[in-house]
């Protein structure tokens, strides 16, 4: 027995769907998309019923990946019966998709989510109303408090049906399902489906696309705003059957300071900027201690085995990998996880990403691309996941591509370290203006060499509410799961073929290489060569590694204050780590993740090297 | 025009199984064997047919494909006529006649290529000249009311969230550089300018 959640974006569903499984949820991408599917199971009457999150969508009938996503599910019987959640204080929206998944025939119940939130408003609503119009079982709920989630999976076991509505179509539209009825035998949903274009019934779509030309050129609107707007109608009529509202309460309007440029930009600036020094203090603070915990507890008594000498030298490898591995992904990944999935789960995404709008145009992208470059500061990997979000595969590349190059918490442990402590704050802050100089040229470029079409930004502000911890914790543990399973191959793989190398004495003789080049680029020794390599497993290494090969942790003493300041600008710049390109490869596919990895080297080098030329 | 004669030729040749005769083709579509014998030329010079001796005419595959759907359009046009209007089958498939070409395959490139030239015209109500304007002329606060929509094909999304000719939108925000926050159906949405810009409202009664 499998049921589904289907619902609007910001209904609760994540809520319910918590409250129904527990732990043990699954997160899967369904095939051939990026986009998440969450399965999870709970137990009734000894009987195992899983239960699946589908993502939340505005309408069955869209093109986005999400709404494709959930409507090849519904087609493939994905479910045996559909819960549809609706958040009862936002009705008459919610009953548009409510009515699209009701003409799917599928068994069902419907669950008025979000009673609390109606009633604070002084909403008074009549579920059974809807109860008679669907001939279905609804159910008024309340997630945020538990309140009757209890009967969702007992109703849609027992009383899951086909709902029985009718929508009442234009004149015109009832026509064509006829006539395509009378023709082709195809039925009111396959009908309505066709004349919209959508379905594989090539004769049945020919034939719609004939009469949906004719009933637009009599109507002046295309058929697919007509069916929109008979069931925007239809929604309305049945919100208002069953909602009664007194007097609309007054109550403090937060937006007001949010969504205005005068406070809200300050504020944005305020909390990136407070968040990033938390995850910064927070993070190093606990990499120093997980580092140091590998070191003594794992990697010390390894070598006290006195293996062999190339045993050994692989089993330090792979220590060093996961060394790597949980440093960041602890101390950084998760930490940010948890401030995002606050921002999140709180509604202010949605406010930042429209106050960033108009800036992101500049740069090729919507509103939506500020939380990829927010994170990027954090983390690139959770950065160029989250990419996904975004509308086109064109915005996508764009913001992969920045995200990419934007400098991350480790990195800013090696400005900060290496800089900061050894020549001054200015020359650090100068680090990062010169880094934002090449992300906004880059970004300028990019916009307009990048081909696709230009999207512009459609997004509902969700009501701003109180995160719930529970529900940050999971979805930040689940994200760094992911993350993990992401970032741990690549760099258990990429450890010890390094690790061979330096074995095999493949290493001095590439330091010995390049040295000549370094030398005369860059003004570097041999041995700032192999630091930079080491950078791309965890960038702050080649803070570390350096200070290794040159035998000392006073860079300040053996390199001087232009040779200090180069190496960082090229590591900082000098490609993604190895978990942001795996993370690249994933999101954007590998011949972008070649682009930006080819790219940023190539700018590394390249400023490195008119750095040391001008400055000289 | 070509298509009918496309469609007669294809209904003679599938009746009698043999290519059709120029005075068959002329009848069946009203008009003389001159007129009939032109167009075929040009239908021949593009590939559709093939004349056959003794003054017949045959279709090429190319030809058959595009008869065949031609007919077909035909038929479903018919069905929806006599199903839309109650009529009897006869004027139906008269009129689906005169339609069925004027339905081209791109309705609804040349549906928005109308909405964009198409100037905002001056509407009376109560005495007062109300303007329909591009919602990005209105303030903060303003309740208005959506008149039209350009380019709708791509703004599929505006139309699932209620954003629809005839719908009262109240503006939310307003930034500076033409963001804008709309209330529609109880719900914020926020809409980048030029999205806006094809929105256009006019100031709600």
């Amino acid at each position: 027995m499998r049921l589904a959640l289907i619902g609007n974006p910001g209904v609760g569903k994540s809520l319910i769907f918590n409250q129904l499984t527990g732990l043990g949820v699954e997160v899967s991408n369904y095939p051939g998309t990026t986009v998440e599917l969450q399965r999870g199971n709970t137990c009734y009457r000894r009987e195992m019923i899983e239960v699946v999150d589908l993502p939340g969508i505005y309408s069955l009938e869209g093109d986005s990946d999400e709404e494709g996503l959930v409507r090849r599910f519904l087609q493939e019987g994905g479910a045996d019966a559909i819960v549809a959640v609706l958040n009862v204080a936002r009705l008459e929206r919610n009953l548009y998709l409510l009515l699209q998944v009701a003409e799917y025939g599928l068994p069902m119940i419907v669950v008025l989510n979000m009673a609390d939130e109606a009633s604070k408003q002084g909403l008074e609503v009549d579920a059974a109303v809807l109860q008679k119009l669907l001939g279905v079982e609804v159910l008024l709920t309340a997630a945020s408090q538990g309140k009757n989630i209890e009967q969702i999976v007992p109703a849609a076991l027992s009383a899951s049906r086909p709902a029985t509505v009718d929508i009442p179509y234009d004149h015109h539209v009832e026509a064509a399902i006829r006539s395509l009825h009378k023709m082709l035998g195809a039925d009111r949903l396959a009908s309505i489906r066709a004349l919209q274009g959508i379905g594989d019934d090539q004769e049945l779509l020919e034939a719609a696309r004939t009469i949906a030309d004719e009933i637009e050129n009599r109507h002046r609107m295309t058929i697919g705003q007509i069916i929109a707007a008979n069931r925007h109608n239809f929604a309305r009529q049945i919100a208002e059957a069953m909602v009664r509202r007194p007097e609309p309460p007054q109550y403090p309007d937060l937006d007001g300071i949010l969504t205005r440029a005068i406070s809200g930009i300050p504020v944005l600036v305020g909390i990136v900027v407070a968040m990033l020094l938390t995850v910064f203090v927070v993070g190093s603070w606990l990499e120093g201690l997980i580092v140091g915990f590998f070191e003594v507890a794992a990697i010390q008594p390894f070598t006290a085995l006195g293996l062999p000498p190339l045993a050994e030298r692989i089993g330090v490898s792979i220590l060093v990998a996961l060394q790597a591995g949980f440093g960041i992904a602890f101390p950084f990944v998760f930490t940010f996880y948890i401030f995002i999935a606050v921002l999140e789960d709180s509604g202010y995404m949605t406010r930042a990403a429209f106050l960033a709008d108009s800036a992101m145009h500049r740069l090729g992208m919507h509103g939506g691309a500020i939380i990829p470059i927010i994170l990027a500061f954090g983390c690139n990997v959770p950065a160029i996941m989250s990419v996904r979000l975004l509308g086109s595969r064109r915005e996508r590349m764009i913001a992969a591509f920045l995200a990419a190059m934007v400098p991350c918490s480790t990195r800013t442990v090696i400005i900060a370290g290496i800089v900061a402590s050894f020549i001054g704050i200015a020359a650090a802050f100068s680090v990062y203006l010169v880094v934002a100089a090449l992300i906004l040229l880059t970004g300028l470029a990019l916009s307009r060499a990048t081909p696709g079409e230009r999207f512009g930004m459609i997004m509902e502000m969700v009501p701003l509410r109180r995160p719930k911890p529970e529900l940050v914790m999971k979805k930040s543990w689940s994200r760094l799961s992911e993350f993990l399973f992401i970032a741990m191959p690549v760099l258990l793989a990429g450890s010890v073929f390094l690790g061979l190398f330096e074995f095999f004495g493949v290493m001095s003789i590439f330091e010995r290489m390049v040295e000549p080049v370094t030398q005369g680029l860059f003004g570097l020794p041999g041995y700032a060569a192999t630091a930079l390599v080491f950078g791309i497993f965890r960038k702050e290494m080649a803070f570390e590694t350096l200070a290794i090969l040159a035998g000392t942790a006073d860079l300040g003493a053996v390199l001087t204050t232009l040779q200090l300041y180069i190496f960082t600008v090229v590591t900082v710049l000098f490609v993604p780590c190895l978990s942001t390109i795996a993370a690249l490869i994933r999101e954007v596919g590998s011949k972008v993740a070649l682009a930006v990895s080819l790219y940023t080297v190539t700018l590394g080098l390249v400023v490195g090297a008119l750095i040391y030329r001008i400055l000289i | 025009m070509c298509e009918d004669y496309l469609e007669a030729i294809l209904n003679i040749v599938s009746l009698q199984n043999r290519p059709g005769r120029l005075a068959e083709i002329a009848e069946a579509l009203r008009t003389d064997t001159a007129t009939a014998d032109r167009t075929v030329a040009v239908l021949a010079g593009e590939g559709y047919v093939v004349r056959c001796p003794g003054d017949a005419v045959d279709l090429t595959e190319q030809g058959r494909i595009l008869a065949a759907k031609v007919a077909r359009k035909h038929c479903v046009l018919q069905c929806f006529l006599t199903e839309m209007l109650g009529i009897d089958t006869d004027a139906a498939s008269r009129e689906a006649c005169t339609l069925e070409h004027e339905v081209s395959d791109d309705t609804i490139d040349r549906l928005s290529s109308y909405m964009d030239q198409i100037q905002p015209a001056p509407r009376h109500r109560w005495g007062n000249v109300e303007h329909v304007r591009p919602l990005l002329d209105f303030a903060e606060g303003d309740v208005v009311e959506v008149a039209m929509i350009r380019r709708f094909g791509r703004n599929r999304r505006l139309m699932d969230l209620g954003v629809l000719p005839g719908e009262r939108l109240q503006i939310r925000r307003r930034l500076h550089n033409r963001s804008i926050v709309i209330r529609v159906k109880g719900c914020d949405i926020a809409v980048s300018p030029e999205i806006a810009a094809s929105i256009l409202v006019e100031r709600s009664p």
